[in-house]
């Protein structure tokens, strides 16, 4: 593994080497899961158990990935406080309660609200 | 929006049901999809994915390459993750299984949509397209609105819908390879904050009954517990298969019973 570098090959490669990595490093890594869930997911019916799990599998690890971003934020959100941050969730959910549920304009007062937050804190 | 879902479920039902499509309604089911989009779900998208083009540009590659990443990975977090890596000198084997472990989230995320969307009749590629568009956003109103709609109608409706949002997002991160240096770091912040301030209201916006919220007050709790316990290259996969499978014995129990409950009226 260690003889091999997959950087060596950008001579050959040249201008078409940004390409190359967004392809096999980026695409195929995340593509993988999507062709996988199709050949599982085509033989599942809506009503059945196993179709409720991953269901909420799936709801489960999208909260981790934005809980995540949210709690150890990185680069530019860590510049803000915890406490914004979720002061401005809690913003945009109380602004889109009370607008009918507006999720256009939770998401609006949300987005002021974290500039505000950035500008004070 | 409720008015369309209606009249055309309501079409339906005339037709008593899986009647495939002629090719008109077909293509009119598909604009329907995407003019759907335009609106939130677009102007998210384009928050989210804005920053991607100005990473790019920082570590010297060309527009396409940040346009490509979009239109290919259509996976925000995973584009930060590979142009972030990139400029901190990673080793690419590196960045692919980091890429590859962050990206899992998109087999459950798949599994389930594919069943709204599935029939005995329906090609392969079909599916195999329709998976292609499944992001954050896109299956957050996919999983919402497809329900609602037609069995023949949910793969052209999801799929304009989702086209569309691609679209939008893949057109965003070129733009922003023009912005970069142009944005104060509050603006930055903002521009971040957007995915989980989406996900957030929409969650809240969607449920239904309290089993819909239990998958993800699960995950918030687990997930600070699991980096702390597991380190922070499988927490997220360890929060979600938890909480997620914590949430599913909650959620049946609560079905088991209401449908005992409608069963013992339906009786007296």
């Amino acid at each position: 593994m260690e003889s091999f570098s997959f950087a060596a090959l950008q001579p050959i490669t040249g201008a078409f080497w940004p390409y190359l990595v967004v392809i096999v490093i980026g695409f195929f890594p995340t593509e993988i899961w999507r062709t996988l869930g199709v050949l599982i997911g085509k033989g599942l019916n809506e009503d059945s158990e196993v179709f409720h799990w991953v269901r909420m599998i799936a709801a489960g690890l999208v909260t981790a990935v934005v809980a995540k971003l949210l709690l150890s934020a990185n680069g530019a959100l860590a510049t803000l406080p915890l406490w914004g941050r979720l002061a401005a969730i809690v913003i945009g959910v109380v602004v889109m309660l009370l607008t009918k549920r507006s999720i256009l304009l939770g998401l609006f007062a949300g987005e002021v609200a974290i500039l505000v937050i950035g500008a004070i804190a | 929006m409720a008015d369309d879902i209606n009249s055309s479920q309501g079409r339906a039902s005339e037709q008593h049901l899986a009647e495939p499509l002629t090719k008109s309604t077909f293509v009119q089911i598909l604009l329907r999809g995407g003019r759907d989009a335009l609106s939130l779900p677009s102007i998210t998208i384009c928050l989210s994915l804005i920053g991607v083009g100005g990473l790019a540009r920082d570590i010297g590659y060309p527009l396409m390459a940040a346009v490509l990443s979009s239109a290919l990975m259509w996976a925000g977090p995973a584009q930060v993750l590979l142009f972030g890596s990139i400029a901190s000198g990673a080793a690419f084997p590196a960045i692919a299984v980091a890429i590859l472990f962050s990206s899992l989230r998109f087999l459950p995320m798949t599994i389930s949509l594919v069943p709204l969307l599935n029939n005995p009749k329906r090609p392969l590629w079909h599916l195999l397209l329709a998976a292609h568009l499944v992001s954050i956003t896109n299956w957050v109103e996919g999983m919402r609105r497809l329900p609602d709609i037609p069995a023949e109608e949910r793969f052209p409706y999801f799929c304009g819908f989702g086209t569309m949002v691609l679209l939008a997002g893949t057109l965003a991160s070129g733009v922003g390879f023009f912005l970069i240096g142009a944005f104060p770091p509050a603006l930055a912040a903002a521009l971040l904050f957007t995915t989980p301030l989406f996900f957030s209201l929409n969650i809240i916006a969607a449920v239904k009954a309290w089993p819909d919220l239990m998958p993800v007050v699960f995950a918030i709790i687990l997930t600070p517990i699991a980096t702390w316990l597991v380190g922070k290259d499988y927490d997220l996969v360890a929060a979600g298969l938890v909480g997620g499978t914590a949430a599913y014995l909650i959620e049946r129990s609560y079905r088991k019973r209401r449908s005992k409950r409608a069963q013992a009226e339906l009786g007296s």
